[in-house]
């Protein structure tokens, strides 16, 4: 056998059950790589007692760690004691034990021998030297060994950061590189062997600067993670409650690494913990694993630890309007200014934490990254905030923001005393980001991003500021829809709307793409320049900032933020109502007249109906939140291609209404295939069950179990190639010589029995007041669309007969006074009405 | 007044131990395997006797469909290995279809029509969910409102009764810890070793390590429902189940059971021809509709109709067997009637030792008629409240 030209996982060993380690082994499962998970083996019982224990964990984690429960299934316990034999055939070893050296130092030798000539083995360390960790490996093997740092959550932290040592050869972290891309679908970074890489070294540095002027200051942790969460485009959690989320001991263990390992860095002084840290590490107040550490929660309050007295207090604080009206400017160089200029403390902070950022990450750039990209991707993609440190810097202007620094670092104010380096402020510099790549200081060159082959997948990879992007070439621009292409016969269609809502004029624009794409393309693709795939909201009547989270957790927030999205999804599938039914809907809502809105309904249906019946091949490419109408787009497309992070849901029930865009019907025609000539009504149930209590799908994966995808769609785990396989899916389609499905005919409902039965199911859910009477008559009207309405079981209809009654049953929900009061409440108050 | 004809005796009943559903010791053993169980060991307690004078086989299943479908009473005798000239017919009065079996086959027996008759009852609800595995209902329960509970979970009825009988959260608890408390103690000093034959599980399953097939087999003889960590402060923290803001748990409701009862009938004349002695003499049975969405008051109605049917009082009965389907139903029926707690269920009920349907009322017409004997009582009732709103009493007596 010739030596395999090609690097392959076919199996994946994960050295280590504990948090990271597992998780790990979850998300290479969720990518179905086949892994084995190693622990020590128990001391009685089963052998691998310990590592069943930890996947059987995984289980309930919050975020889950796993795409759908059964996935879990698929990781494979092994015990050192027991089963290294199996290490051969692993084509990647991730070690991912407890950071300490010695012990790291021991597992390798053990496992050396049983690993085969053409591993890749990868030590999953946060911060030590991989050069040291490879003095523990074999000679031999050095070549193929590496650090690969993910970050916790790692399905849905984007990063990973990629560590060569002197011996590595480069080739094994091309291979490498691909996989961790397109098979894990992660943000890769090539990091320097330094101290905590690049994200953890400028993040955790971040958060020390938050520490100390936070106290320079006065300010309460409550009052700084206001300030320094959403309003400077980072996560919610902002800063404290990150380190309670992270855990204050893993905390202060990263610290320590650059307390111990960094003694000449000019910010050595500040690397350490606080008292008050010390002290609640000291009570075992770890922080979210322990249920209490710089805040906790009693009852329903929040409290927020008082660093001066030591004591909690109720969580009030909140940022002072002055500052928000300043954060609200969206012109970064003027927002900068008036923060500078502003006497107000919190501003004064604010400008600190970010002035001592850029000292920091300017004076270390040549050190510990290849160029300022891979540390504000790095920042993006690990810590989550919206830019990394250098394009705040420079959209705020980057020659007065450098002057200020340095003018402030003459006058002491700056936690270190060491001058910027001479590169920032060299004759017009503008910037570090720009056409040509982005500045390196040991290059003294912009360098452009990688010309690796897996980075052709991504059409339009994720971009800094300054770099440009144009969408291929138009074919036609309405205010709603772009359709383009990027130069061959693939049409593609992108929504201009605010979360790309689905109003009337998405829907002349897309019927108008169909229409192109019949007449002159190969496939129609409907794919977004940026997520959520559809919310269905109307940009009117989407308040401030409400739209916002979707975005974020799609690059990879935790998943509570994701959830509450998906449980606000209700409130945007309210505006979704507005949005389907277009901008005059409430007002004819009001007046009663319903005509308009019957017709804008029916369009709707036509253009789904389109989607699927249209001569040229349809695809959906989705990414983010796909919610109502966005969902049943999808539903009716001849192929879904979906990212791994991709919740859809028919959530109409909320705002009192159902689906009513062939949603329900397309669930009736899944259910009868299904059955396969047998009773469909399990299946049916289970589709019901699924509109009816507004199911949100938690990974495209789950959206296939619960039926909104079918086992032909395809998931995706890298969002930036999404266009191309969704590309390469619809050419697939067009060349197999595509023809549109013949029309459903002859659809065998279930009936006025099969109604009955659920709502028999109704009633006790009534009675256990569970559902209220409105949700009753809703969950009747949708058990009558699904079950073809007031006939005998068996009776033979076409599609059009339950469109009508799909559109007949929303108009009449429509109608009632609950309804009305439930879209008006969310409109208003953006809050669901339960009546 | 005395309208039959002789007395019909019962000279044998047995039972499987009740395991848990639906992932309990009998999980993967069929109803009809266990019926066929009980037949076999009930008839193995009659020696002498020719099977061929059996005149019917009458069992009671709940949701007789599916691995309990087909008629299971004529599937079971004949694997049991009864002659085929034995006849065999299922019934069906959800909870009450044991009893009900017992109560048809002594009137047979009792008419003069037959001399040796089984009745049994058999229910897997591991294999046959409550409601069966393809529900239905009819459309005209919600053309009007009075029939709307027909299609009430039990679960709703019981804390409908809760309410109207004013049965408290705590009282359910503490009546369901108690129900544990006496069935422990009752298996602890053997008192169910009468009853329970013990069964054979045999279990295939697929080795994928050796790539074969692993036949394991186990006798067990207890029943799995009991609970010794049960506590009423454990109790108090489970959730309300069927309603929001209910009183009704999974701890103070009957368990979910896999399990199968039979129990032998004869008249005076088939005991002497085969020189057998009675358990006990069959007295009488009644039934009695009640509103559905109350179905748990049920015995209310039954029981003072059977005590008025035999001429017997409340006072005369020494031990009641009240099938715990839920500890609301229960109380609320101990209230009402003024039922002495200490003669009902003295060793446990259905919360503890679980509730298999339609084999319960031969289940527990086993325990009684073994009680009765052991405890040299006179007079006992198995009594149970019925899906859709009905109530079952049979009174027996211990001779």
């Amino acid at each position: 056998m010739s030596e395999i030209s090609r690097f392959v996982v076919r199996k994946a060993g994960v050295l280590g059950a504990g948090v990271m380690g597992a998780q790990i082994a979850a998300h290479l499962a969720n990518a179905n790589v086949e892994v084995l998970l190693f622990e020590l083996p128990a001391k009685e019982g089963n052998p691998n007692g310990n590592v069943l224990k930890a996947i059987d964990n995984l289980r309930k984690f919050e975020p889950s760690p796993l795409a759908t429960r059964s996935k879990a299934d698929h990781i494979c316990p092994a015990n050192y004691d027991h089963d290294l034999a199996q290490l051969k055939d692993c084509d990647l070893v991730i070690e991912a034990i407890s950071e300490r050296m010695d012990w790291k130092a021991d597992l390798y030798k053990k496992v050396a021998p049983f690993l085969g000539e053409n591993v890749i083995f990868a030590s999953n360390t946060s911060g030590l030297s991989i050069n040291k960790l490879s003095e523990s490996f074999p000679a031999q093997l050095r070549k193929r060994f590496c650090g690969v740092h993910f970050f916790n959550p790692p399905r849905y932290m984007h990063l990973v950061e990629l560590i060569a040592c002197n011996e590595t050869d480069p080739a094994i972290l091309d291979d490498l590189e691909k996989f961790l891309v397109t098979t894990l679908g992660k943000g890769v970074i090539r990091a320097k062997d330094t101290p905590n890489f690049i994200a953890n070294r400028v993040g955790v540095f971040s958060m020390l600067a938050t520490v100390h002027h936070a106290q320079q200051f006065g300010l309460g942790f409550d009052v700084v993670d206001a300030l320094t969460g959403a309003l400077i485009g980072r996560p919610k959690s902002a800063t404290f409650r990150t380190a309670d989320v992270v855990g204050l001991d893993t905390f202060a263990h990263v610290v320590k690494t650059m307390t111990d390992t960094l003694p000449d860095d000019p910010w050595h002084p500040y690397y350490g913990i606080p008292a008050w840290l010390k002290t609640l590490i000291d009570q075992g107040a770890l922080g979210q694993k322990t249920k209490r550490g710089i805040y906790q929660k009693v009852g329903r309050d929040i409290q927020v630890l008082d660093a001066s007295t030591g004591a909690y207090r109720p969580s009030t604080g909140a940022a002072d309007d002055a500052v928000v009206e300043i954060l609200k400017n969206k012109n970064t160089a003027e927002r900068f200014a008036q923060l500078h200029a502003s006497n107000h403390p919190q501003a004064r902070f604010l400008w600190a934490i970010f002035r001592d950022t850029f000292h920091y990450c300017s004076t270390h750039l040549a050190s510990i990254a290849a160029s300022a990209r891979d540390v504000d991707m790095a920042i993006r993609w690990g810590f989550g905030w919206d830019q990394g440190p250098f394009e705040i810097w420079q959209a705020a202007g980057w020659g007065q923001v450098a002057q200020w620094t340095s003018d402030e670092i003459n006058a002491g104010k700056t936690m270190s005393a060491v001058a910027l380096p001479p590169w920032v402020s060299a004759a017009g510099r503008s910037g570090v980001h720009g056409p040509l790549g982005s500045y390196s200081p040991v290059t003294n060159t912009d360098i452009a991003r990688s010309t690796l082959a897996v980075y052709k997948r991504q059409l339009f990879p994720d971009r800094l500021l300054g770099e440009p992007v144009q969408y291929g070439h138009t074919i036609f621009e309405t205010d709603a829809v772009r359709c383009w292409h990027t130069g061959d016969d693939i049409a593609i269609v992108s929504f201009k709307s605010k979360m790309h809502a689905i109003g009337g004029d998405v829907l002349d624009g897309v019927l108008q793409a169909i229409d192109e794409a019949e007449r002159n393309y190969a496939a129609l693709v409907i794919w977004q320049t940026e997520p959520p795939f559809s919310i269905g909201a109307n940009l009117k009547q989407t308040p401030v900032g409400g739209g916002e989270r979707p975005k974020k957790s799609a690059t990879g927030k935790w998943f509570s933020q994701i959830r509450r999205s998906a449980e606000a999804s209700i409130l945007k599938t309210a505006r979704g109502v507005d949005g389907i039914l277009g901008t005059q809907c409430a007002g004819a809502l009001m007046e009663g007249k319903l005509a308009p809105i019957e017709r804008m309904v029916e369009q709707f249906q036509h253009t789904t109906q389109q989607l699927r019946y249209s001569i040229t091949p349809t695809v959906a490419a989705v990414d983010g939140f796909a919610f109502g109408g966005g969902c049943e787009f999808i539903m009716h497309c001849d192929r879904a291609v979906a990212t791994l992070e991709s919740y859809m849901g028919l959530v109409e029930v909320g705002v009192g209404l159902l689906p009513a865009g062939g949603g329900c019907k397309e669930f009736v025609l899944r259910a009868v295939q299904e059955a396969k000539g047998g009773n469909a009504f399990p299946f049916l149930r289970r589709y019901f069950e699924a509109i009816a209590t507004a199911q949100v799908a938690r990974s495209a994966e789950h959206a296939r179990e619960l039926g909104y995808l079918r086992s032909s769609d395809r998931v995706v785990m890298h969002r930036f190639e999404l266009l191309s396989v969704a590309k390469a899916e619809a050419r697939a389609l067009a060349e197999a010589g595509y023809r549109p499905p013949l029309r459903a005919r002859n659809i065998p409902v279930l009936g006025r029995s099969a109604i009955a039965t659920i709502t028999a199911y109704m009633v006790n859910m009534l009675e256990g007041g569970y559902i209220s009477e409105h949700d009753y008559l809703i969950g009747r009207k949708i058990a009558d669309v699904m079950c073809g309405g007031d006939v005998e079981c068996g009776s033979l209809v076409d599609e059009q007969w339950l469109l009508d009654l799909e559109r007949r049953h929303f108009m009449e929900l429509l109608a009632t006074q609950k309804t009305q009061d439930r879209i008006e409440q969310m409109l208003q108050t953006g809050k669901p009405l339960r009546n | 007044m005395n309208k039959q004809v002789q007395d019909a005796y019962i000279v044998a009943a047995t039972r499987t131990p009740v395991g848990k559903a639906p992932r309990g010791m009998f999980r993967n053993t069929r109803p009809d395997d266990m019926l066929a169980h009980v037949l076999k060991a009930g008839l193995a307690q009659c020696p002498g006797m020719d099977y061929k004078s059996i005149d019917d086989v009458i069992v009671g299943c709940a949701m007789p469909e599916g691995e309990q479908g087909m008629n299971v009473a004529r599937i079971g005798l004949l694997i049991a290995g009864l002659p085929n000239t034995v006849s065999g017919m299922t019934i069906n009065r959800f909870c009450s279809s044991g009893v009900q079996a017992v109560a048809l086959a002594a009137d047979r027996i009792r008419l003069g029509e037959s001399d040796v008759m089984i009745a049994a009852g058999t229910e897997s609800m591991s294999m046959v969910p409550l409601g069966g595995n393809n529900p239905s209902f009819s459309p005209a329960m919600f053309e009007n409102n009075e029939n709307v509970a027909i299609g009430y979970g039990m679960g709703i009825t019981a804390e409908k009764v809760a309410t109207q009988w004013s049965v408290t959260r705590e009282q359910q608890d503490m009546f369901a810890a108690e129900s544990h408390r006496r069935a422990l103690h009752a298996a602890d000093s053997g008192e169910f070793k009468d009853e329970i034959t013990p069964y054979n599980i045999v279990d295939h399953a697929p080795d994928l390590a050796a790539r074969d097939i692993a036949i394991k087999s186990r006798s067990v003889a207890s029943d799995e429902g009991p609970r010794r960590d049960t506590s009423p402060e454990g109790l108090a923290k489970l959730r309300s189940v069927f309603a929001v803001k209910g009183s009704v748990t999974a701890g103070n409701s009957s368990q979910m059971s896999d399990g199968a009862a039979a129990v032998v009938l004869m008249s005076e004349s088939a005991m002497k021809r085969y020189g057998l002695s009675p358990l006990g003499r069959f007295v009488g049975y009644a039934v009695a509709g009640v509103p559905p969405e109350i179905m748990g008051i049920g015995p209310v109605k039954a029981i003072p109709k059977v005590l008025q049917q035999i001429g017997l009082r409340l006072d005369d009965m020494d031990w009641i067997e009240l099938n715990e389907a839920f500890a609301a139903q229960s109380l609320a029926v101990i209230k009402d009637l003024g039922l002495d707690p200490a003669k009902v269920n003295p060793l446990g009920g259905a919360i503890a030792l679980g509730h298999p349907l339609g084999a319960t009322g031969a289940v527990r017409t086993a325990t009684l008629m073994h009680g009765l004997r052991r405890r040299k009582k006179k007079y006992g009732m198995v009594t149970m409240c019925i899906g859709t709103g009905m109530g079952a009493a049979g009174v027996f007596e211990s001779l």
